[in-house]
């Protein structure tokens, strides 16, 4: 047997090797110096200036833009395309759920370069709008994997017992089927806004005219030169994400006690 | 006036026939079950009544109008679903009341019926609980209410006490029973339990294999069942070949039997159906058929007894016990044979 020092020995290197990078990422990012080696002293100011440089609050804006607008347009389109597939004949329903997964284990560089294929052939103009697209287009599957067990835990005569009372097919998606999933299409909703801020490589390569988001503006800015300002962008990102992340889970544990599992 | 027909209803799944040829009338204020094995087409043939599924063939008549393309929220029927698909994220109050609110009635209306329904149903005060609260006695009477409050002309129910444990579910055979009479609508009640079916019905239709087997009252189903199916389905019986030698005299075991049926051929070939409760254990001397007892199960209010005869096992139910291995002589009464046409072999 192990003893209980060394297993604890043995997790506790395993997460100082997983969060080294992030935990240094976060103290220099309050180091009063250039330097990424040697610390002297504490300050915010690499925060403050953050907050005054024109292009990160302006690529912060397109950031939050476009994951709010793609979670919400994606929210709209999963979980309309999950009703439609949990309604499916079982063949059908098989297919359509193996090319709902495909996006979702594709790597993001091939979904990003067929994307700008895509995009380059309809000769559409790269920009917001672009950007925007391709981010609805990886974050669909999402919502919809995370509607779908929703849909399976109701009972299966819900609508029809609304429909039995009155209801016409739209007023019992309204208001049965829609209250009912409700928990499904909100972890849908935040999982696609944490996908949107998160994405790098799909947005590199689907955006143009001086449209940036907060994970390209850093890259850029690293290309530049070193500037503790990206280590405070990068932990300010990492806060976010991580309390979306936690928020998530809770979701998902509570959804899980409900059901007793 | 029949409140619901029946005309000729086929339903066919991928090219499998689930419902053949199905004709039958409802009567107002009737208490009318469609029973039988699962797979036999009973919740096929309710759905369709509720709209839910369209027939293949066929038409639906409600009070003499045609009613087959009718969506299910345009007929003045309601439904009690299995497992009462209550909806959870309401509670009790906006449960009953969903149907009203979309006919859009004045508060106050809707107050008072709904009030009125949770005093029908025994569950007043009920009205702010969260469904995940209830019981399943408790879901079911909501379930009930849902329905009812809307004042339907029929009401559908599809297994309703199925869910629920032996005990609760006997008293709501009766609570159900009375609340038909006391609303007094027109109830049809899908089960696949025969005692349930015999409790609560005016009729029952008994279904196999998606036709119509028998339709009758509790008793007439019980004491002539038409075919073997049917004496199978409803209580354990005896089944035996027999020939009819001539109007109240049959054959069976060798023997010759007084009966009460007539209008068969002479010489023709029947089933005789005897129920294990109407044979009597009597002497070897007296028996009219003798045997030996091969086994015994104590059944709680009788014993079930296996008597081997020369060509056929008995089954008995009685309150007297015979030890195995003893020979003892039985009797029927005439009125207790049951003589049914031979169903030709499949």
């Amino acid at each position: 047997m192990v003893s209980r020092g060394l297993k604890r020995l043995y997790t506790f290197l395993i997460f100082l090797f997983l969060y080294a990078p992030i935990i240094v990422l976060i103290v220099f990012s309050f180091n009063n110096s250039k330097s990424r080696g040697v610390w002297a002293g504490f300050t915010f100011k690499w925060y403050i200036e953050l907050f005054k440089d024109a292009e990160i609050l302006k690529a912060l804006y397109y950031t939050l833009l476009v994951a709010v607008l793609s979670a919400l347009i994606s929210t709209v389109l999963g979980t309309f395309a999950a009703i439609g597939i949990y309604n499916m004949p079982g063949l059908s329903k098989k297919i359509t759920l193996n090319l709902n997964y495909l996006p979702v284990l594709n790597p993001d560089i091939v979904t990003a370069v067929s994307l700008m294929a895509l995009f380059r052939f309809f000769k559409m103009e790269f920009g917001l709008a672009t950007m925007l697209l391709s981010h609805i287009v990886f974050c669909t599957p999402y919502v919809i994997l995370s509607v779908l067990p929703k849909l399976k835990q109701m009972n299966k005569h819900l609508a029809e017992a609304a429909m039995d009372l009155g209801a016409t097919p739209f007023y019992a998606l309204r208001k049965v089927i829609i209250p009912e999933i409700m928990p499904g299409i909100i972890t849908g909703c935040l999982m696609a806004f944490t996908l949107s801020i998160d994405d790098f490589v799909i947005s590199f390569f689907n955006t143009g005219n001086n449209v940036s988001n907060l994970s390209i503006e850093i890259f850029s800015m690293s290309r530049r030169g070193i500037n503790p300002v990206i280590n405070a962008l990068s932990t300010l990102m990492f806060v976010s994400l991580i309390i979306l992340l936690l928020i998530i889970n809770k979701r998902t544990e509570k959804n899980e006690i409900e059901r007793g599992v | 006036m029949h409140t619901i027909e029946l005309k000729n209803i086929s339903k066919e799944y991928n090219g499998v026939t689930v419902l053949n040829d199905i004709n039958l009338y409802i009567q107002e204020n009737e208490f009318l079950t469609l029973l039988g094995p699962s797979g036999c087409g009973k919740t096929t043939t309710l759905r369709i009544i509720g709209g839910f599924e369209e027939p293949t063939k066929g038409t639906v008549l409600f009070e003499e109008k045609d009613i087959t393309d009718i969506p299910p929220y345009k007929r003045q029927i309601n439904t009690v679903f299995q497992k009462y698909a209550l909806f959870p994220h309401l509670d009790v109050y906006d449960n009953i009341a969903f149907g009203l609110k979309i006919k859009k009635l004045p508060k106050s209306e809707i107050d008072s019926k709904v009030k009125e329904m949770l005093r029908l149903v025994n569950l007043q005060g009920f009205e702010k609980r969260s469904i995940d609260s209830l019981s399943g006695g408790q879901q079911q009477r909501i379930a009930i209410a849902r329905a009812l409050v809307n004042e339907p002309k029929v009401l559908l129910l599809d297994e309703p006490l199925g869910a629920l444990d032996l005990k609760l579910r006997k008293d709501m055979q009766i609570e159900l029973k009375n609340m038909q009479k006391r609303v007094g609508i027109t109830f049809i009640y899908v089960t696949h339990d025969q005692e349930e079916a015999l409790t609560m019905s005016d009729t029952i239709v008994v279904m196999d294999k998606g036709r119509i087997q028998q339709i009758g009252t509790p008793v007439d189903i019980y004491n002539e069942p038409k075919n073997a199916f049917v004496a199978e389905f409803i209580g354990e019986s005896n089944i035996i070949d027999g020939i009819m030698h001539e109007d109240y005299l049959v054959e069976f075991s060798g023997q010759n039997f007084k009966c009460v049926d007539k209008g068969f051929r002479k010489g023709e070939n029947i089933e005789v159906v005897i129920r294990p409760e109407d044979i009597e254990i009597v002497s070897v001397a007296n028996g009219q058929l003798n045997g030996i007892v091969k086994s015994v199960t104590f059944k709680g209010v009788h014993y079930e007894m296996i008597i081997e005869s020369k060509d056929f096992e008995w089954m008995i139910h009685s309150t007297i016990m015979k030890e195995v291995g003893t020979e003892i002589g039985m009797t029927v009464l005439p009125e207790n044979i049951h003589i049914m046409k031979k169903v030709r072999a499949e």
